[in-house]
C-alpha cells in the first residue's frame, strides 16, 4: 500500500511571528513540521504496518528547498518526499496550495490514499483537503477520528458535534485526520540518522506543468489588509455585597450556561 | 570552526526532550517518594535507541559517539529527569566493552545494553578511594575460573542491573610495585556476591551500595580484554563517565534557569515582575554565562573524545568540563532557589529535591579536588603532591 501524506513545514509557533510588506507571513528561519500533520504522518505509518507493506511518501511545498521539518517526518518512518519548491510558489492561495500537492500527489506514483490535517496551523484555511480531492478526482472523507483500510475500501469515523458518523469510499481517497487520530511516535536515533540519506525529489512549478498557476500569479485572492484581532472587551464586574452570588448566577443563566 | 550542530543532532535533542517531556519532572520526583525504578523512561529511552547511540551499528547501537550520547545525557536532565545510570552503564561499561571486549563478548553483552539491560561499575573501595593502585579486590585465577575476593563501596543501580563490571587486582607491577589491575563482568546474582545498601540523602530514585565479594567464582571468559590492563582500559570509560556527569549538571542547570525565568517574569509583588529587579536578574544571568561556558567546555570535551587522537587533550578537557559543569549546575540550581523565595524550596515547584544529585557530582565520579590536581600536573606541569 502507498500512503501519501500531506506535511507543511511552517515557522516555529514559539516564535513569535511577523508579517511582510504584502502581508504574507514571514517565513525566515530553520521550519518545523506543522505539529497537527504528525498525526498524518502515523496514521500513515500504521495503515502501511496493518496493510503488512508499503510505504509512505511525504509531500510539501516550502520556499527555498526548505527540508528541515520533512527531515522531522522521514525520521518517523516515512521513505520519501516530493518537495515543491519554487520561487513562483510565493503567495499562493489555498487553491494553488491544492494544484501543486494534487500534482505532487501524481508525480509520487500509484497511490492508494492521501492523508492530511484538517488545517494547518500556520494558514488555517482548512478548505486544501476538499480542493485536492476534487483536482484528483477522488472522494474526500474529511475530519476522520479514526481510520481503517480493508478490501480496497477506506472507512472513517468522521468527527462531528453530536459525536460522529461512520463514512466509507472506495480507494483511492483522500482523508483529512483530527488531531488525536493516534499517538504520533518520536523518531527514534536510528530513524534520525536513516533520514539523512532519504531522497527528496525537489521540483519547481514548470516540472509539475503548474508554471504561471502558482504564487501571486495564479492566485484568486488578494490580501487587501490585515487586522488584529479585537481586543476582548472588559466583562462585567460584581462586587460582592453578600448578594454577589445571585448575580452570577442569574449571568450564568442568561447566557444558559445553567 | 562551525559551533552549529547538525539537523540529526538537531533532531536527537528534540527527541530525547519530547520523550523525557512524557515524563517529566513530577514522574522522576514520584519514582523517588514511592521508591520506584524509573524503568518506564529507562525503558522509553532505551526503546528509542538514545541508551546505545554511541555503539557499534552491529551491534544494535546507533553508531554514533559520545557526543550524541552526551546530548542524550543533557536533554534528559533538562526535562527534570537526569538517569544517573546512564554515567555507568552506558558511558562506562557499555564503552569499555565495545572497545576492548571480544567479538564475542561485544555479540554477548552489547545486544542487551542497547535495549535497556543495565550495566552497572564497580571500582571504589573504602581503603583506595580516589587511588586506584591502592584497590585490594583481587581476582585469582584458577583453572578456567576467577575467584574474586574483597569489597567495594558507594556503587550505583547494583540493585537494578543483571550485571556489574568490576576492577580487580591480578598482579603486582614488578617495576612500580602498582597494582595490575583488570576488568570482569560478574552477574549480580553470583553466589558469595552480597550487597548492603548505603542510606543516602540524595533524594534520586537510584541506590549505592556496598559489595562484598566472598570468594566469587566467574567463568575466566568474563575477563574483558586484557589481564593487567584494566587501568588504561578504564580510563576510556571514565572520561565519557566524566563527560556525561558534566551533562547533567548542564542538564539540571538548564532545567533549573528555565524555571527561574519563568517564575521572575510572573511573580509580581510590587506591580512589577520580580524579574525586572537587578537583584534577581544579574545573578541568574551570570549563572546562565557559567553554565553556557561549562556546556561548550563539555561539548569540546565529547568532540575531543570522539575525535581527537591527543588523549592528554581528551582527559584535560573531560576534567574541566566536569569541575565547571558541577559548579556552574550548582549555581543555577541554587539561583533559581533564591528567585523562588519559600516556593524554592517547596515539593511542588520541582527544584529543591534535584540539589542531592548535582551536589553528589561536585563529589563523583572524581572529586573537585582530584581534577585539580590532575590540572596542575597534566596541564601545568606542577609537581605531584602524591
Amino acid at each position: 500500500m502507498h500512503v501519501v501524506v500531506c506535511v507543511k513545514q511552517i515557522p516555529d509557533p514559539a516564535v513569535p511571528g511577523a508579517l511582510n510588506a504584502d502581508h504574507t507571513l514571514k517565513r525566515e528561519g530553520k521550519p518545523i513540521l506543522d505539529e497537527s500533520d504528525s498525526y498524518g504522518v502515523e496514521m500513515a505509518l500504521q495503515l502501511v504496518d496493518a496493510a503488512g507493506g508499503g510505504e509512505v511518501t511525504l509531500i510539501s511545498m516550502a520556499a527555498n528547498e526548505e527540508t528541515a521539518g520533512l527531515r522531522t517526518a522521514l525520521a518517523m518512518g516515512a521513505a520519501k518526499a516530493v518537495l515543491v519548491s519554487d520561487p513562483a510558489c510565493a503567495g499562493s492561495d489555498a487553491l494553488g496550495t491544492a494544484k501543486a500537492l494534487a500534482k505532487a500527489v501524481e508525480r509520487a506514483g500509484s497511490v492508494d490514499l492521501v492523508l492530511t490535517a484538517t488545517e494547518s496551523s500556520d494558514g488555517y484555511t482548512g478548505t486544501v483537503p476538499a480542493q485536492m480531492a476534487e483536482l484528483l478526482g477522488w472522494p474526500a472523507l474529511t475530519f476522520a477520528k479514526k481510520v481503517d483500510i480493508a478490501d480496497g475500501t477506506v472507512t472513517i469515523q468522521r468527527q462531528t458535534e453530536a459525536g460522529y458518523d461512520t463514512v466509507q469510499a472506495s480507494l483511492p481517497a483522500l482523508v483529512s485526520v483530527t488531531a488525536g487520530v493516534v499517538e504520533p511516535r518520536y523518531p527514534s536515533f536510528k530513524g534520525i540518522m536513516a533520514a539523512k540519506n532519504k531522497p527528496v525529489d525537489i521540483c519547481t512549478a514548470a516540472d509539475l506543468g503548474l508554471d504561471g498557476q502558482l504564487g501571486w500569479a495564479g492566485a484568486r485572492q488578494t490580501i487587501t489588509n490585515v487586522e488584529n484581532a479585537p481586543a476582548r472587551q472588559a466583562g462585567e464586574k460584581f462586587e460582592d455585597d453578600g448578594t454577589g452570588f445571585e448575580k452570577v448566577v442569574s449571568f450564568l443563566e442568561n447566557l444558559k450556561v445553567i | 570552526m562551525d559551533f552549529t550542530e547538525s539537523d540529526e543532532h538537531a533532531l536527537l535533542r528534540e527527541s530525547v526532550r519530547k520523550v523525557a517531556a512524557t515524563f517529566g519532572h513530577e514522574y522522576y520526583a514520584r519514582c523517588t517518594n514511592d521508591d520506584v525504578r524509573p524503568d518506564d523512561l529507562w525503558q522509553a529511552a532505551a526503546d528509542h535507541g538514545f541508551l546505545g547511540v554511541h555503539l557499534p551499528e552491529e551491534y544494535g547501537g546507533g553508531g554514533a559517539g559520545i557526543y550524541e550520547l552526551a546530548i542524550v545525557c543533557e536533554e534528559l536532565a533538562a526535562a527534570g529527569t537526569p538517569l544517573l545510570l546512564i554515567l555507568v552503564s552506558a558511558a562506562i561499561s557499555a564503552e569499555v566493552i565495545a572497545k576492548f571486549g571480544s567479538p564475542t563478548q561485544k555479540s554477548h553483552w552489547l545486544p542487551g545494553l542497547t535495549t535497556g539491560t543495565k550495566m552497572v561499575f564497580a571500582i571504589t573501595e573504602p581503603d583506595a578511594g580516589s587511588n586506584s593502585h591502592r584497590i585490594s579486590t583481587t581476582a585469582k585465577r584458577d583453572g578456567d575460573v576467577y575467584r574474586l575476593n574483597g569489597s567495594k563501596t558507594y556503587i550505583s543501580g547494583v540493585d537494578e542491573s543483571p550485571q556489574v563490571l568490576v576492577v580487580c587486582r591480578t598482579g603486582v607491577d614488578e617495576e612500580t610495585q602498582r597494582a595490575k589491575l583488570s576488568l570482569f563482568v560478574v552477574d549480580t546474582d553470583t553466589p558469595g556476591l552480597h550487597r548492603t545498601n548505603i542510606p543516602m540523602e540524595i533524594r534520586a530514585p537510584e541506590k549505592q551500595f556496598q559489595l562484598f565479594f566472598d570468594n566469587v567464582e566467574i567463568s575466566a571468559d568474563r575477563l574483558i580484554g586484557d589481564e593487567g590492563e584494566g587501568l588504561r582500559q578504564v580510563f576510556e570509560g571514565l572520561n565519557p563517565e566524566r563527560i556525561m556527569s558534566a551533562m547533567i549538571c548542564n542538564g539540571v542547570g538548564r532545567y533549573a534557569l528555565g524555571l527561574a525565568s519563568q517564575y521572575a517574569n510572573d511573580r509580581a509583588v510590587w506591580g512589577t515582575p520580580i524579574g525586572r529587579h537587578q537583584g534577581i536578574a544579574h545573578p541568574l544571568a551570570t549563572a546562565k554565562i557559567e553554565l553556557e561556558l561549562a556546556r561548550l567546555m563539555t561539548q569540546k570535551a565529547a568532540w575531543l573524545h570522539d575525535n581527537s587522537t591527543d588523549r592528554v587533550a581528551a582527559g584535560e578537557a573531560a576534567n574541566m568540563a566536569k569541575f565547571a559543569s558541577a559548579d556552574a549546575g550548582l549555581r543555577c540550581l541554587d539561583q533559581a532557589i533564591q528567585t523562588h523565595g519559600g516556593n524554592g524550596l517547596a515539593s511542588e515547584y520541582g527544584l529543591a529535591d534535584l540539589w542531592g544529585i548535582v551536589r553528589l557530582l561536585k563529589i563523583a565520579p572524581v572529586s573537585r579536588e582530584m581534577v585539580l590536581n590532575f590540572i596542575s600536573t597534566a596541564s601545568l606541569g606542577l609537581p605531584k603532591s602524591y
